[in-house]
């Protein structure tokens, strides 16, 4: 399986690089979003007008959707360390990550199928739920490394835009922060790919087209995103956000507050063992599937 | 699963697609260090069984099994038993031959390359180049070299000649003569029926998913056919061993024979033939009669 694994990183390691050098340099020019909002524009309009004013006049009628995207009303966009938490929660950071993971997990076993090699692949002497499993490593490698990625760009853009500021829980609107206090988000975000590639691999396992498994995927994921946005603007939708991935995505939670777990009628849910469940009985559905199923003759 | 002498068995083996059966009750054995040939047109069930043996396929019923291990249940035992080249071949177009040799070798925890170097020498293969670069034919060649390097007792290849040149065709037929002559067996499937004459010891002709004919290319061999053209009709033939009438259109008489061939052209002599032509039998005919006009 090693053989298998050290194969599926090799192929991988274009897109990976691209996706986490992608992260990180969201994460560093974000600083530079943050750093110019909350020490150059929040000071230079509240010498005029209060801060609530301007708030409420930013964030009104459709406005709501920009204050949603952001990570809700708890969010004070005048202090630097929550508008760098938003960098975990922008719709591109939630894109990307998203777009690697159902890309990789619909490509790893529909796609092989579509391309033939898969074939290729099993005439040797390897058990079927070895070449999920290696997957599954192959996960367990890459999405660490997207993470620090991720946490990269966070040092990165403090260092270059702010200064880093060692054992400083929060200094308002000036960037000065410590890093470190965004490493707990980061399992937040890990749960997150971990829970869309093993959704994403029990539909490969099945499938026979990448492509098609890959627009289930992503038409899945996306209207997952869409219910849970729609769902804290739209009270009627609101029921439904449990039941989307991107509800017990609360990286801004974690790192502002160290807060592990969102209300669901069963109560406070852990956010990380749904996500971690949800990837497992995925990866679990694409072992019973894939290690049962007829596979069909390349095209 | 009882167990046998058999280095293949399949028993009843049956795979349907829905209402719609590929593969019907198939029983095939092969022994260790022989040769057999898969016939039959497309769609009669070839891949399906090739398919089924190397455990890509559930059968509805039957059962097959490589070395005593059974194809599905047992599907990675049964494949330590066999290299397999694919009729539709794609290989990992990102990597190089050599990098492709390594990687089935350590699949398969063996190390192919002290033949995999020699075959590609000799056949002319530059494994340091991108598969990616490489036409279709040494594509294949590639992935004949997996096959033929890898130290298995079965070799199943799916129709192996397709986009081989005529001299790579012919040294690929000498190759699996020289894997018979190590004790390897060889499951062969192909369009082509020379080369399946030329290699074969036994040939097992599928039709809409029956085995429908088993011949022994031996016994094959041994038979000729004897075409004659006669200034007039003859009454009858004489009842000589293992002589019958193949076809008789007027004066065209077609004499298939595997019994001594002097009583026949005694014969012969005393008939007014005007043209006369001896030749081996061949697959053909056979195949002709089970899937050709001659099957209507």
């Amino acid at each position: 399986m090693i053989a298998l694994v050290r194969k599926l990183l090799r192929d991988l390691r274009v897109p990976l690089v691209v996706v986490a050098l992608l992260l990180a340099a969201f994460q560093v020019l974000w600083a530079r979003v943050s750093q110019r909002i909350t020490e150059e524009l929040v000071p230079k309009f509240t010498a005029f007008l209060p801060l609530g004013f301007i708030r409420n006049a930013l964030f009104e009628g459709t406005g709501r959707l920009m204050e949603t995207l952001m990570g809700g009303e708890s969010i004070d966009f005048s202090r630097a360390l929550d508008m760098l938490s938003v960098g975990y929660v922008h719709p591109l950071v939630q894109s990307i990550l998203c777009i690697w993971a159902v890309g990789r997990a619909a490509g790893a076993l529909a796609g092989e199928i579509d391309r033939g090699t898969l074939e290729l692949l099993l005439a040797q002497p390897i058990a079927r739920w070895r070449v999920v499993a290696a997957h599954g490593v192959v996960d367990v490698l890459t999405i660490p490394l997207l993470c620090l990625s991720l946490w990269a760009g966070n040092w990165a853009g403090i260092a270059i835009f702010g200064e880093i500021d060692w054992g400083s829980a929060d200094n308002g609107h000036l960037l000065r922060a410590d890093p470190r206090i965004f490493a707990p988000g980061l399992w937040n975000v890990a749960g997150l790919l971990f829970a869309v590639s093993g959704a994403t691999m029990a539909l490969s396992a099945a499938g026979r087209f990448r492509g098609r498994v890959m627009a289930t995927a992503v038409l899945l994921t996306l209207l997952q995103y869409l219910v849970n946005v729609i769902g804290q603007l739209w009270p009627a939708v609101e029921g439904l956000r449990p039941l989307t991935l991107f509800y017990y995505y609360q990286p801004q939670q974690i790192i502002l507050a160290n807060r592990w777990s969102v209300p669901t009628v069963l109560g406070p849910v852990n956010v990380l063992l749904v996500l971690a469940g949800v990837g497992a009985v995925g990866y679990l559905a694409a072992l019973w599937t894939f290690c049962r199923r007829d596979l069909p003759a390349p095209l | 699963m009882p167990a046998s002498e058999w280095l293949l068995e399949a028993a009843e083996l049956t795979k349907d697609y829905g209402s719609f059966r590929a593969l019907d009750r198939l029983n095939l054995t092969i022994a260790p260090g022989e040769i057999v040939g898969l016939l039959g047109p497309n769609g009669s069930g070839k891949s399906t069984a090739l398919r089924l043996m190397l455990g890509f396929l559930r059968p509805t019923r039957g059962w097959v099994a490589i070395g005593g291990h059974d194809c599905w249940r047992d599907g990675v035992a049964a494949r330590q038993q066999v290299a397999y080249l694919p009729g539709e071949l794609r290989l990992y177009e990102n990597m190089t031959g050599r990098q492709i040799l390594r990687f089935l070798g350590q699949l398969r925890q063996t190390d192919p390359s002290p033949v995999a170097d020699t075959l590609a020498k000799r056949w002319d293969i530059d494994l340091s180049r991108p598969l990616v670069e490489l036409s279709s034919g040494m594509k294949r060649k590639v992935a004949l070299l997996s096959v033929l390097a890898a130290p298995v007792p079965l070799l199943i290849l799916d129709e192996p000649t397709n986009t081989l040149d005529p001299t790579m065709r012919h040294e690929l037929l000498e190759q699996l003569g020289h894997a018979r002559d190590r004790g390897q067996a060889v499951l062969f499937s192909s369009h082509v029926l020379a080369e399946v004459e030329q290699v074969c010891d036994r040939v097992a002709i599928l039709c809409r998913g029956k085995l429908v004919h088993e011949q022994a290319l031996r016994e094959l061999r041994r038979t000729s056919l004897v075409r004659v053209v006669l200034a007039r009709p003859v009454a009858e033939v004489p009842p000589l061993p293992g002589l019958h009438v193949h076809r008789r259109e007027g004066g065209h008489l077609v004499l298939e024979t595997s019994g001594p061939l002097p009583p026949l052209l005694e014969w012969l002599a005393r008939q007014p033939v005007e043209e006369l032509r001896v030749e081996p039998t061949g697959l053909g005919p056979i195949y002709r009669r089970i899937h050709g006009a001659d099957a209507e």
